[in-house]
C-alpha cells in the first residue's frame, strides 16, 4: 500500500472522479474491517462500521491535511467512529472474573490448552475498561508500533505506554490460572 | 502452583490474531453508498443573509432586557439598604412590587410584540415571500 497511490486517488476523487475512491476502498477495506472486528468481535457489525467509515472519509476527504499520511487520518477517523459506536451500542462482553474461571474440567488441574488460553486472553482484553482495551487493541493492530497507535488514538506516546502497561498488568493479575504450571510443553 | 502470565506472552498471543476477510460484495456495497451520497443534492445552507436582521434585533432586545434587569436589581438593592425596621415586610415590598409590576407589564407587552414580529417574519421567510 503506497501513500502516493492514496494521495493520487484522493486528488482524483476530489476532482470528481468517483471511481478513484474505489481504489481507496479496495486498499483499506481489509484493515478497516479487521480493526472494527477487534473493537466489536462481530463480523457483520464490523463491516457495517467500516462502511460508515468509508462514507465519512468520502464526505471529509477535503479535510485531510497532507502533512499526515492518509492512512493515519483514515485510522484516526475509523477509531473515533468505532469508539463512539461502541459507546452507543456496547459490544457483548463478559466480565474479567468470568473469563478467569476455567471453562471446563480439563483446565481445573492444570493450564488451559494453548488455543483456549489464547482465546481467553483475547476475551479478557475485550473485557478491560475501554481506555486500556483501546490502547491494547490499537497497539497490537499496528504491530506493536507505539507511535502509530498513539497517533491513531490521538494520545501522547507516554500516555499510551502507561495505558498499555496498566492494561497488561490487569490482564496478568486477572488471568493467573491460565498459565498454571507445570505444563507438559514446558517440562 | 500458578504463575502470572508474562508481558511477552501477552504480546505473542495478541499480536498473532487471525485476520478476517471482507465479504465479496463489501467494496461494491460501499461504492453504491458513496454513489448515492454523491448523487444526493447538497445540503441547503443556512440563510445567514436573510436571518441577519432578525438576529441583530434579537441580540439588541436581549441586551436591553439584561441592562433593564441589572438596573432593576441595582434599584432594589438601594431600596433594601434603607433601614425601615418599623415597617412590616408587606408594606416595604408593596411600592417596589407596584413599580415593578408596571415595568414588568411593559416588558411583557414588548416581548410579545418581538415574538409576534419574529414569528411573522420567519413564516414569511419560510414561504419565500421576502
Amino acid at each position: 500500500m503506497s501513500a502516493s497511490d492514496d494521495q493520487a486517488d484522493v486528488e482524483r476523487t476530489l476532482a470528481g472522479d468517483l471511481s478513484a475512491f474505489e481504489g481507496i476502498v479496495r486498499r483499506w477495506q481489509g484493515p478497516l474491517i479487521n480493526l472494527a472486528y477487534r473493537f466489536c468481535r462481530e463480523r457483520g457489525r464490523a463491516e457495517e462500521m467500516a462502511q460508515e467509515v468509508f462514507l465519512r472519509a468520502y464526505r471529509g476527504l477535503g479535510q485531510w491535511r497532507k502533512d499526515a499520511v492518509f492512512s493515519t487520518w483514515l485510522f484516526a477517523l475509523a477509531t473515533n467512529l468505532y469508539r463512539s459506536e461502541l459507546r452507543r451500542i456496547p459490544a457483548r462482553t463478559v466480565s474479567l472474573e468470568d473469563i478467569a474461571e476455567p471453562p471446563d474440567a480439563r483446565a481445573s488441574d492444570g493450564g488451559l490448552e494453548d488455543h483456549d488460553r489464547d482465546l481467553a486472553v483475547r476475551r479478557a482484553v475485550f473485557a478491560l475498561p475501554a481506555k486500556y482495551r483501546e490502547a491494547l487493541t490499537l497497539f497490537y493492530f499496528h504491530d506493536m508500533d507505539v507511535p502509530a497507535a498513539a497517533r491513531t488514538l490521538g494520545l501522547p506516546e507516554g500516555t499510551l505506554k502507561a495505558r498499555l502497561f496498566r492494561g497488561r498488568e490487569i490482564l496478568r493479575s486477572k488471568l493467573p490460572q491460565l498459565l498454571a504450571v507445570p505444563r507438559l510443553k514446558e517440562a | 502452583m500458578k504463575r502470572l502470565i508474562r508481558h511477552e506472552e501477552i504480546d505473542r498471543i495478541l499480536s498473532c490474531e487471525d485476520e478476517i476477510l471482507p465479504s465479496s460484495g463489501f467494496a461494491a456495497s460501499v461504492m453504491d453508498a458513496v454513489r448515492r451520497e454523491a448523487a444526493a443534492p447538497p445540503p441547503i445552507p443556512f440563510p445567514w443573509k436573510r436571518a441577519l436582521p432578525g438576529l441583530v434585533v434579537a441580540g439588541l432586545a436581549l441586551a436591553m432586557v439584561l441592562i433593564a434587569g441589572v438596573v432593576a436589581i441595582a434599584q432594589l438593592g438601594r431600596a433594601s439598604t434603607i433601614p425601615q425596621l418599623s415597617m412590616s415586610w408587606p408594606s416595604v415590598l408593596a411600592p417596589i412590587f407596584q413599580r415593578n409590576m408596571e415595568s414588568a407589564a411593559i416588558w411583557t407587552v414588548l416581548a410579545l410584540l418581538v415574538t409576534l414580529v419574529s414569528v411573522k417574519l420567519s413564516m414569511r421567510l419560510a414561504s419565500g415571500r421576502v
